[in-house]
């Protein structure tokens, strides 16, 4: 009768490894009900990162690659070249994407290479234990940053903005949140659609993370929606 | 004696390392020799999670140890994880509320339990069964009390979020200080997790909530816009207590749904009682 998760989830590794509340749950639960959407869960292959996205190695009904600091993007552009009929998306964390491999997501974009690069940015290096990354934003308490984040080290890095500058014409970069799924279903189907027809697409979606922020569900709600006002969503090209 | 082998288990996020932690600091506190190393996975949370302590007046040459003298047990599949430690000398530490003493391998013969999680639960703070455990551990091992919770407040001091929350705790510990072990017959496991769906029905609606995937984040009752959800009596996969809905209130809006991390919970209109 009633579905609880998306039929592209593979249901005997749940409960999933990832931590109580976390933004990845509900990030990958609207690409599995897009991925259902599209219908294109078996010639789909998803790349994973090292960080906490290389616990999604069995997350999925669907082949996936795991490598490591943000080479998951140029992976995933050789298995496209390799096997243009499939779909390849590269789901990266932002320590992994745009702090050890932003010049692998630069590249493949100024190339304008047919994939999907999926960011989730929840604004510090979760699986090491919360330390600052370049997405904190000015004045967040983490592991070394105990003070606050100094401006100095600069105020939030705005990933999608940066691409749109070399993208191409024709690819598809947004910005949308864990706080509001409907919408960020809709980001993620036409991010896979512009994929389909030839061009990059790339989505960085904001998310929660209670166990290093230490927050409840309440306040890990309220952070995410301070870090919309720092990074606004929507479209950017 | 002059040497102490220490092995905490359980699942990560119970606080086995926290625990590990205050006793460590305290033992070393009162003058002992320690070393600590903790064992887990990659994963923040879920995966066994084990601490090796040696507490000795003499030095220590190396870490690791091949059998242990005290084994602490906070988790059902943690004892297998941690059963080539143990010996038939070996005291075994177990929290009887949740860990079945009936599933132990064979060399585990000197069982002391403890229903921490049901004493936690019943009396004091839900989260407080590992301040129970320190507690009786920090006696057993001859450390002082106030040493103990002075370091038990350091350590932990700012999770306490108001005085109601402090109090429970230290009134926790000093229970556990004062506990008595049950040996030869132990309170049942009834605080395991619930692997049954429960489904509900009603006021035009259906609905099924899985324990077995339920982490207890609460990410469902912050979203519920009419607050049809709230925390219940039944316990998750992490030992965590699972929303129970008021069908009543509830609109069927989906966002429960849509939010949950962990896909446990749908409820929906449910038209066939409609008609």
């Amino acid at each position: 009768m009633n579905n609880t998760m998306p039929k592209s989830w593979n249901e005997a590794t749940k409960p999933h490894l990832l931590c109580p509340g976390c933004g990845h749950g509900i990030a990958l639960k609207h690409l599995g009900l897009a991925i259902d959407q599209l219908g294109i869960a078996r010639k789909t292959t998803l790349g994973i990162d090292i960080g906490c996205s290389l616990l999604l190695w069995n997350f999925f009904n669907m082949d996936t690659i795991q490598t490591h600091h943000g080479r998951t993007t140029s992976v995933m552009v050789g298995y496209k070249l390799a096997k243009p009929n499939r779909i390849a998306l590269a789901y990266m964390g932002d320590g992994g994407a745009y702090a050890i491999g932003l010049q692998y997501l630069l590249h493949a974009a100024y190339r304008n290479n047919p994939i999907t690069a999926i960011v989730v940015n929840n604004e510090n290096y979760a699986m090491t234990g919360g330390q600052m990354s370049p997405t904190t934003p000015t004045g967040m308490v983490t592991a070394t940053s105990p003070h606050g984040k100094d401006a100095k080290f600069g105020e939030g890095l705005h990933g999608p903005e940066l691409i749109k500058n070399i993208a191409n014409e024709q690819a598809y970069i947004a910005r949308a949140s864990v706080n509001n799924p409907n919408n960020l279903q809709q980001v993620l189907q036409h991010a896979i659609e512009t994929q389909q027809s030839g061009n990059f697409s790339f989505v960085e979606i904001l998310s929660i993370c209670p166990t290093n922020w230490r927050t409840n569900a309440k306040e890990s709600f309220a952070n995410v929606r301070k870090a919309e006002d720092i990074y606004p969503l929507g479209e950017v090209k | 004696m002059t040497s102490m082998k220490i092995l905490l288990a359980g699942e990560g996020g119970q606080g086995i390392q926290t625990i590990a932690k205050v006793i460590s600091d305290s033992a070393a506190k009162a003058g002992y020799n320690v070393s600590y190393i903790p064992s887990f996975g990659v994963e923040q949370r879920g995966t066994p999670s084990v601490g090796f302590i040696i507490l000795s007046r003499e030095p220590i040459f190396y870490p690791r140890f091949d059998l242990t003298d005290y084994a602490v047990i906070l988790s059902q599949r943690s004892a297998e994880a941690i059963s080539i430690y143990v010996s038939p000398r070996t005291k075994v530490i177990f929290d009887s509320s949740t860990v079945d003493p009936k599933s132990f391998p064979r060399t585990f013969t000197h069982l002391f339990g403890t229903p921490a999680t049901k004493y936690a639960i019943e009396k004091f703070h839900p989260r407080s069964f590992n301040v129970i455990i320190t507690g009786k551990l920090s006696q057993i091992l001859g450390l002082a009390e106030k040493d103990v919770w002075a370091m038990i407040e350091k350590t932990l001091g700012a999770k306490f979020k108001d005085e109601k929350v402090r109090k429970a705790n230290e009134d926790a510990f000093i229970f556990g200080r004062n506990l008595v072990f049950e040996t030869g017959k132990f309170s049942d496991a009834s605080f395991v997790p619930s692997t049954e769906k429960i489904v509900v029905k009603g006021y035009n609606k259906k609905g099924e909530i899985l324990p077995s995937r339920c982490k207890g984040c609460g990410i469902c009752i912050e979203k519920c816009p009419v607050k049809a959800l709230k925390y219940g009596d039944i316990l998750g996969v992490f030992a965590t207590p699972v929303p129970d809905v008021d069908l009543e209130k509830c609109i069927a809006c989906g966002n429960c749904r849509r939010f949950c991390p962990d896909s446990a919970i749908n409820i929906e209109k449910d038209i066939k009682q409609e008609g």
